[in-house]
């Protein structure tokens, strides 16, 4: 009874995604993405992805493992911080931005002394994908940092590695599975991004403006397949780390 | 040469000791649990920053908190700590942690040999997790005299194994150190495991080093009552001193305890057995000497709770009001003489 009743709820939550397959044929997904143009999106958005994940992995992994050691001064404080930007809602996110990077703001001052512009610009759209992402993968980092038993690392440390090759020796392979996870849900949020998106990077459109410009301008049937090509596009990756994590997690058992 | 004379502070109070072990030399360092111990070791492998002190070794400075002030780091010190927790690498192969030190040589003859010392050759592919509890601490041992550290820490190294591995492991510790000519610090809170492994045993409680020397000295001649708490006398009974005849007190050993009236070897106590259970291939008893209670470890069945028992206490020791140690009076074969009717 319990696994029936486990079964009904798991179909439910799937809901969608059957749906999705319900609804579509080949033929419309072809003629969708065969038209003049249509390829676009989906180089914008697995680029802008590919931008965020590598500023994500550069700038947020120093500052999930200082949360994870605590290294920082008023932890709570840190954590508080980051909490915040994932519980502002992203349409909030994508306002507060253009009052942040807009044109006529210090940064946007900045940037178009160096001929940059964030909003409309690939640079916008990468911003609103940070924004989006960054606290998935901070969060989900620092989680993965703290399951490394800090008396290994201080044992490499005894063995005669400085910190820096304990981090790359000990730290990172044992944390890796835990970063992989993290990072592709990250890349997931990113792929999805529209809140921000639409308001300070309305163009150039990623696959999600896609599917709403489209929608907006010729119906359902015709944004669908671009739905599925976001699913395409967004779950290769997560499903990737997860059985990739799943491996490791095999052979250090043994 | 290991040399440290530290002071680290704790919540509680400051650990204060100072410590010298030579080439190949075992040192047990012995105490109860948060005597600050593993504070002392700590802070010889860098991981403490101590309030003042200095340590060294083979004349090479580490810490020194007088000018010229050093703080060599932890992967510089060449100091090599095991603790309980085998604190192998999951991710490695057994073969991969016991190479993991920069120091290892690469050819890997010593790793071969090393390996079959100890017994772990069959498992050099194998992972971590699949090593049993003795396996893994034969690796991370494997693993520390790999690293060729200048000095060796062992923080209970063995607690939570079984009696008989135990010693199998302190025993080849032992042999692999003297070896080695590497000074080793053993920290328990086992007087037979300091014993077994230790040509020298010094006692740590509170953070102050009581008592040090060779393990029979310090387990027969507690050098205070204290010292001879810790080391395991349960039972304290007024009594002259032998030469001056002030009164002092009498330390009982439960296991310097023999049946009947022998005062040539000891202090002969008449008192009245108060419970009396087996114990080992023996039997405990709990005498009542006056207001003391004494326990005592016998071999023949005691008298039933209530009876009289006679018993001698080996060769005791005396401690003082102030309980400290009084001089020992040497039970010597001339004197054993003059005693005997």
């Amino acid at each position: 009874m319990s696994v029936v009743g486990a079964g009904v709820i798991w179909v439910a939550l799937l809901g969608p995604v059957i749906v999705l397959f319900d609804h579509i044929s080949g033929s419309a997904i072809a003629s969708a993405l065969t038209q003049p143009g249509a390829l676009q999106p989906v180089a914008t958005s697995l680029e802008s992805g590919l931008v965020t994940l590598g500023v994500l992995a550069f700038i947020c992994t120093p500052l999930s493992w200082m949360l994870a050691r605590g290294k920082l001064p008023f932890p709570r404080v840190w954590e508080a911080g980051v909490l915040c930007s994932l519980l502002l809602p992203p349409l909030v996110i994508g306002l507060l931005l253009i009052f942040m990077v807009g044109p006529y703001t210090p940064i946007g001052e900045i940037l178009s002394d160096l001929h940059q512009n964030a909003t409309n610009t690939f640079l916008a759209l990468v911003i609103a994908e940070v924004y989006e992402s960054a606290p998935y993968y901070v969060l989900g980092a620092q989680a993965a940092f703290a399951s490394v038993e800090p008396r290994l690392e201080q044992q490499a440390g005894l063995l005669g590695d400085r910190p820096g090759r304990v981090f790359r020796r000990v730290t990172l392979p044992l944390a890796a599975p835990g970063l992989a996870m993290s990072l592709s849900i990250a890349w997931a949020r990113a792929m999805g991004a529209f809140g921000a998106v639409i308001i300070i990077a309305y163009h150039p459109y990623g696959i999600p403006l896609e599917i709403y410009t489209t929608l907006q301008e010729t119906g359902l049937p015709f944004a669908l397949p671009y739905a599925l090509v976001l699913l395409v596009v967004a779950l290769p990756l997560p499903l990737a780390a997860y059985i990739w994590s799943a491996r490791a997690a095999r052979r250090r058992s043994g | 040469m290991l040399h440290a004379d530290v002071q680290v502070d704790r919540r509680e109070f400051t650990v204060q000791a100072a410590l010298q072990v030579a080439p190949g030399e075992r040192l047990a360092l012995f105490g109860p649990s948060g005597a600050g111990k593993t504070t002392l070791l700590e802070t010889i492998a860098g991981l403490v920053q101590p309030r003042r002190g200095l340590i060294s070794v083979n004349g090479r400075v580490l810490t020194s908190t007088d000018p010229p002030v050093r703080a060599v780091p932890p992967w510089q010190r060449r100091v090599g700590l095991l603790r309980q927790n085998p604190g192998l690498f999951p991710h490695l192969s057994v073969r991969d942690n016991l190479r993991y030190a920069p120091s290892v040589p690469r050819s890997g003859t010593e790793l071969s040999s090393l390996a079959s010392v100890l017994g772990i050759a069959d498992l050099l592919p194998a992972m971590p997790a699949r090593l049993s509890g003795g396996q893994a601490h034969r690796v991370a041992l494997g693993r520390l005299l790999l690293a060729h550290c200048d000095v060796l820490l062992l923080d209970e190294p063995y607690t939570g194994l079984d009696a008989s591995l135990r010693r199998t492991l302190t025993d080849l510790v032992s042999t692999l150190v003297a070896e080695r000519g590497v000074p080793t610090v053993l920290v328990t809170h086992e007087l037979t495991d300091a014993q077994a492994f230790a040509d020298r045993l010094a006692v740590l409680d509170h953070g102050e080093l009581l008592q040090a020397g060779a393990p029979d000295d310090v387990v027969l001649r507690p050098s205070s009552r204290r010292v001879a708490e810790l080391i395991g006398y349960r039972g304290f009974v007024p009594a002259a001193a032998p030469g001056s005849g002030d009164q002092a007190v009498a330390g009982v050993h439960p296991e310097r305890v023999i049946q009947g009236s022998w005062p040539d070897r000891g202090l002969v106590l008449t008192g009245v057995v108060a419970a009396a259970r087996p114990a080992g291939a023996g039997w405990e008893a709990d005498v009542r000497v006056g207001d003391a209670l004494i326990t005592c470890r016998l071999p023949d069945r005691p008298p039933d709770p209530g009876g009289e028992a006679v018993v001698t206490v080996l060769d005791p020791p005396y401690f003082g009001a102030d309980g400290g140690a009084l001089p020992a009076v040497a039970v010597t074969p001339a004197s054993r003489a003059q005693i005997r009717p």
